[in-house]
């Protein structure tokens, strides 16, 4: 269990006696580890609670999506998508069809925009809650996660109704979407937000407010402008260390650029810019944001088709295209290599968690154990996103 | 906006031939030499003008002569995005082509290079921590070129043995295209697509 690394200066490059030696402790935290969220292995070297080293061991749900997605056609990829990020699986979907479409030169109907727009913001919403649950477990506030659970259940079974599956959708089709929505749907998604805005205070009051949790997370795992630039951070691990960049609003996509909403960025209200409770700020205050995003949603949706025209036989033409769009989890880009035939001849992914992952080794040492628990559920990886 | 940059990339880096392409569809990239690759990617990152100062993912593409890496690059601070593309020729089937690493510049390429090499088989030189990384340190080939094919057994285990494979279903999708030989249009589900 134990390794013996003998090193002649201690571990904080204190004095000690040539006769006392003292080692590291090899520890596996995962791939069965609750706080990994998934089949993440980290091998840490631990100095008593301190952290000397950790290394990151990937590769656990690797499933060959990009190799699949060689031999499949163009429409046969988008459920394949879903099984990605299966927390974000709406938004998989779009960047999959955007940049498809894109290739195609296909105009999409006003009311499949609005409809994807939706979709994609509920989702985010869910998304972010996922996380800040299973965050408040990870560190010992167990509430939370049963309230936010609950309101993530209302949009899923919306999603449900809407696609007939909870998780993985195969809603979002190349053209526009899959069925059409329901007035009294958009009615219900209308009341839901309506709610949830009022309990979001409520809820940020019993997790982000809390003296306990504000000791645990401020000041905690900082990541620097200049290390975020350097390790390629997207997303909300990008804008909490104060870089205001976000795809929606600075290459807009979709209908994003009629609607208007902020892009909220960490601000260190708690203690340095860049720590676990910006993180966890960012997000929470990014649910605000796409319930505004909905209701405008909600108020300019437009009657009319919901499939633009896409050809039966679908044929890609010959280039590559690299299109990025903003996910929940940061920046998913998807870089498309078509020879002209009815499948890709190269579809690569760009995953924002594949690239928080080798943040790791950076920000873990000098960390407490617990501290360590504290940084990977702040970065918010899906494991099913990182080996692909 | 590509010309720009061959222009810049060619006035800082005297070997680089960077050469811009513009595409008609999709997106246009920066063709530059292998070996001036490094300096190139040093130039971006360190020019006021472009400043270049994300990588965002190192993409392999396999062709039958070449392997083609291509490396997304963007700048946050202007808002600006660039495929900056290296064609690596490949001497026989199962060479591993080397080209230099450029963790020194992005530290996130570190876990992407290694993901590049371990799927598409490129060496990066000078890379601090060259295993692979989605697949077991011991595999054998390059699952993403075009001609691998998936070794017998690994450590005595064997890999898609018959008895596991769900051949009902395959049979049964093989049976459905047979009959619907020659009419594309009904194998394809888009029921709701356009002629």
């Amino acid at each position: 269990m134990s390794s013996i690394d003998g090193k002649e200066t201690g571990n904080f490059g204190q004095p000690v006696s040539e006769k006392i030696k003292s080692d590291l402790l090899t520890l596996n935290m995962g791939p069965q580890h609750p706080a990994t969220h998934g089949v993440l292995r980290v091998e840490i070297k631990t100095d008593s609670e301190i952290v000397a080293e950790a290394i990151p061991h990937l590769g656990y749900l690797h499933r060959c999506f990009e190799k699949h997605a060689e031999n499949l056609d163009y429409r046969g990829i988008v459920p394949f998508t879903d099984r990605m990020d299966y927390l974000g699986a709406m938004a998989m979907e779009w960047g999959y069809c955007l940049t498809v479409e894109k290739m195609l030169g296909t105009e999409i109907p006003r009311r499949a925009q609005y409809i994807r727009t939706i979709c994609a913001e509920l989702q985010r919403i869910a998304s972010h809650f996922v996380y800040a649950g299973t965050y408040g477990i990870d560190l010992g506030a167990f509430s939370l996660f049963l309230y936010l659970m609950e309101e993530r259940e209302k949009i899923l079974r919306l999603f449900e109704e809407m696609s007939g599956a909870r998780m993985l959708y195969n809603y979002i089709w190349l053209g526009g979407v899959w069925n059409d929505i329901t007035d009294d749907q958009l009615k219900r998604i209308s009341k839901f937000v309506d709610e949830l805005q009022e309990n979001m205070k409520t809820y940020h009051s019993l997790f982000g407010e809390n003296k306990i949790l504000i000791e645990r997370l401020a000041n905690v795992g900082v990541i620097t402008e200049e290390t975020a630039y350097q390790y390629g951070a997207t997303g909300p691990v990008l804008r909490g260390s104060g870089i205001k960049w976000d795809l929606r609003k600075d290459r807009p996509y979709g209908i994003y650029d009629e609607l208007d909403f902020d892009v909220c960025v960490g601000e260190g209200l708690k203690g340095t810019v860049g720590d676990c409770w910006d993180r966890y700020h960012v997000r929470i205050k990014e649910v605000d944001e796409s319930i505004k995003i909905i209701r405008q949603c909600l108020d300019g949706i437009e009657e009319g088709p919901i499939m633009g025209k896409v050809p039966k036989v679908l044929k890609v033409p010959e280039g590559e295209i690299y299109m990025r769009t903003e996910c929940p989890r940061g920046e998913l880009g998807y870089h498309l290599v078509s020879d002209g035939g009815k499948t890709p001849y190269r579809l690569k992914v760009k995953s924002s968690c594949f690239t928080h992952v080798s943040m790791l080794p950076d920000l873990a040492p000098g960390q407490m154990v617990a501290d360590l628990v504290a940084t990977i559920g702040s970065i918010d990886i899906v494991l099913g996103e990182v080996d692909r | 906006m590509l010309n720009e940059i061959a222009n810049f990339l060619s006035s800082q880096v005297s070997n680089s031939n960077a050469a811009a392409h513009e595409a008609e569809v999709g997106s246009g990239h920066v063709l530059v030499a292998p070996e001036s690759l490094y300096a190139c990617c040093k130039a971006l990152k360190e020019s006021d003008e472009f400043d270049m100062n994300v990588l965002e993912v190192v993409s392999g593409v396999d062709y039958s002569d070449r392997i083609e890496v291509n490396y997304m690059i963007a700048s946050f601070t202007k808002g600006s995005e660039l495929i900056l593309k290296v064609k690596l020729p490949k001497e026989s089937a199962d060479a591993v082509p080397e080209v230099d690493s450029v963790v020194s510049i992005w530290k996130s390429a570190n876990f992407l290079e290694r993901e590049c090499y371990d799927m598409n088989g490129v060496r990066f030189r000078n890379h601090p921590d060259p295993r692979r990384i989605l697949t077991p340190d011991d595999w054998e080939g390059y699952p993403l070129r075009k001609d691998y094919k998936t070794q017998k057994e690994w450590h005595g285990m064997e890999i898609d043995p018959e008895h596991k494979v769900n051949s009902a279903d395959h049979n049964f999708f093989k049976k459905v295209v047979e009959e619907m030989q020659g009419d594309e249009k009904k194998v394809a589900y888009s029921w709701k697509g356009e002629e």
